[in-house]
């Protein structure tokens, strides 16, 4: 019985610290919405600039495509924002944090968004070039009539799970001092000295945007899927 | 079918590295004529075809289109595929888009024709294979025969001076083909110039003013429907009959 008791008291405890720090999130909240947000949409346009290069028949661009996605496939992502945020300004180049952190998941997630959207462009069967082009179309109108449209319908599935890794991966920018979820509660764990409740609510803050962003996904993609009877 | 030349191959040669595939083709096609092409797997009747709207580039030879030379720039061979439509064995149909939009697709981006017109010219095509009530349904929920019948639709609608066709019923079910032939003879019937790839022999026989046998890449025969499956003259030709008959 006491023992009863005494569960329910600390169950009690570990809510009442989750009530009273989630509201303290909310900067930190807004930090890692800014990471996410503009590392995806630099890193989908980034990842089409460097698909399109890949697409040329020039072999010099192709070769740059080729090195860039090669480093950040080959490279740890905290090393990649250790180097923007801390070997950047050794050449001038300085940012603060935040543009940094976003540089640097940006140049990461458009690698990877890249590598979908050319795996995409080349599942298209030959055909269907072939079908545009011999209608008269010219490569470009046969390229965004027709091969682009269904390549990124056949890319969103991979595209969303790229984009909540990218959610996820916006906590190594607690490495270069930006209070988003993960470092502002790794802060409040040690004034606390009370970790668990405090991690509890991070998990459930991350938890409830890639739930979101699911459900989005997921509609978006019915969407698209209409001419799949 | 009059005296008008529609294409013309002069010696045309077609390498795909070491592999001679075609030896001098050398063939005019007048308008309104049908010209079945007929011959061994590997003859290279595709390859043919598919030279004629530069999908594939020759090596050696000239094609004119409506008297016209096509020089390997990009803007004559847009101009030419405009000009000269392609119906695949696979069909080949846009799965992203309606019915109705494959079929409207070329004018609208290619001619960049009014929304309004265009929609009015794609139901009637449709109308023409049969296929009206089709318009706001995607491909995958067609059948082969209906596929077929809206590519061929989707060509038509760029008003083709000629239409090339290659296999257009290989891929189809038995009882799928004739619903696809009957809209060629049709075409046929209206005086559209064509060059069709076959292995219908009863079809090409009906159909063709012309049939076309190809041997390893060189005309070895032209004829009439009757002096090629009656009277073949060259032996391949009589042993390439009596092996499918
Ligand atoms: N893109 C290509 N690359 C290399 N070889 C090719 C290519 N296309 C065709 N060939 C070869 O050229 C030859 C002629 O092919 P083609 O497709 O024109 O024959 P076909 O008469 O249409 O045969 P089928 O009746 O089987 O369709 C074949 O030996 C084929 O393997
Ligand atoms: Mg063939």
């Amino acid at each position: 019985m006491e023992h009863i008791v005494e569960i329910l008291n600390s169950i009690g405890d570990f809510f009442a610290v989750v009530f009273k720090f989630a509201p303290k999130f909310d900067q930190a909240i807004v930090y890692t919405l800014e990471l996410s947000v503009f590392s995806i949409l630099l890193g989908t346009v980034i990842g089409l600039v460097v698909t399109s290069l890949k697409l040329t028949k020039l072999k010099w661009l192709q070769k740059i495509a080729d090195v860039y996605i090669s480093i950040v496939r080959g490279t740890p992502l905290l090393l990649q924002l250790y180097f923007i945020f801390y070997g950047l300004p050794l050449i001038g180049l300085n940012f603060d944090a935040l543009t940094s952190a976003i540089i640097g998941l940006a140049f990461h997630n458009g690698a990877y968004i890249s590598e979908i959207f050319r795996g995409a462009i080349v599942s298209i069967h030959y055909g269907q070039d072939e079908a545009a082009r011999a209608l008269g179309m010219t490569k470009i109108q046969a390229f965004f009539h027709v091969i682009l449209p269904q390549a990124v319908k056949q890319s969103v599935p991979v595209l969303g799970n790229q984009f909540i890794i990218a959610i996820k991966d916006s906590s190594l920018a607690s490495v270069i001092t930006i209070t988003e979820i993960t470092l502002t509660a790794r802060q409040f764990s040690a004034a606390t000295y009370n970790p668990f409740p405090i991690l509890f609510v991070a998990g459930v803050y991350y938890y409830i945007m890639i739930t979101l962003l699911t459900k989005l996904l997921q509609w978006v993609e019915r969407r698209l899927s209409v001419n799949e009877r | 079918m009059n005296d008008k030349v529609m294409i013309k191959l002069v010696g045309l040669h077609k390498s795909f590295d070491e592999l001679e595939v075609l030896k001098g083709i050398d063939l005019e096609v007048h308008e309104g004529e049908v010209i079945s092409v007929i011959g061994a797997s590997g003859s290279g009747k595709s390859t043919m075809l598919r030279c004629i709207n530069f999908l594939e580039k020759k090596n050696k030879g000239d094609i004119y289109i409506d008297s016209k030379l096509i020089k390997k720039s990009s803007h004559d061979i847009n101009t030419l595929r405009a000009k000269v439509g392609m119906v695949f064995q696979t069909f080949n149909l846009f799965p992203h888009k309606t019915v109705l939009k494959n079929v409207m697709i070329g004018p609208s981006v290619i001619k960049k024709a009014d929304k309004i017109k265009a929609k009015e010219k794609a139901m009637e095509l449709l109308r023409n294979v049969g296929l009206e009530e089709k318009a706001d349904v995607y491909p995958a929920m067609l059948s082969g025969g209906q596929q077929q019948r809206v590519a061929i639709a989707r060509a038509m609608a760029m008003d083709p001076q000629v239409l090339l066709f290659d296999e257009p019923t290989s891929a189809l079910d038995p009882e799928l083909v004739g619903e696809v032939l009957q809209v060629i003879d049709e075409l046929a019937k209206s005086g559209m110039t064509m060059v069709i790839v076959t292995h219908e022999m009863g079809f090409a026989r009906e159909v063709s003013d012309r049939v076309v046998f190809l041997h390893e890449g060189k005309i070895e025969e032209i004829g009439t429907p009757t002096e090629i499956f009656e009277n073949p003259k060259s032996e391949r030709l009589q042993s390439f009959i009596a092996s499918i008959w």
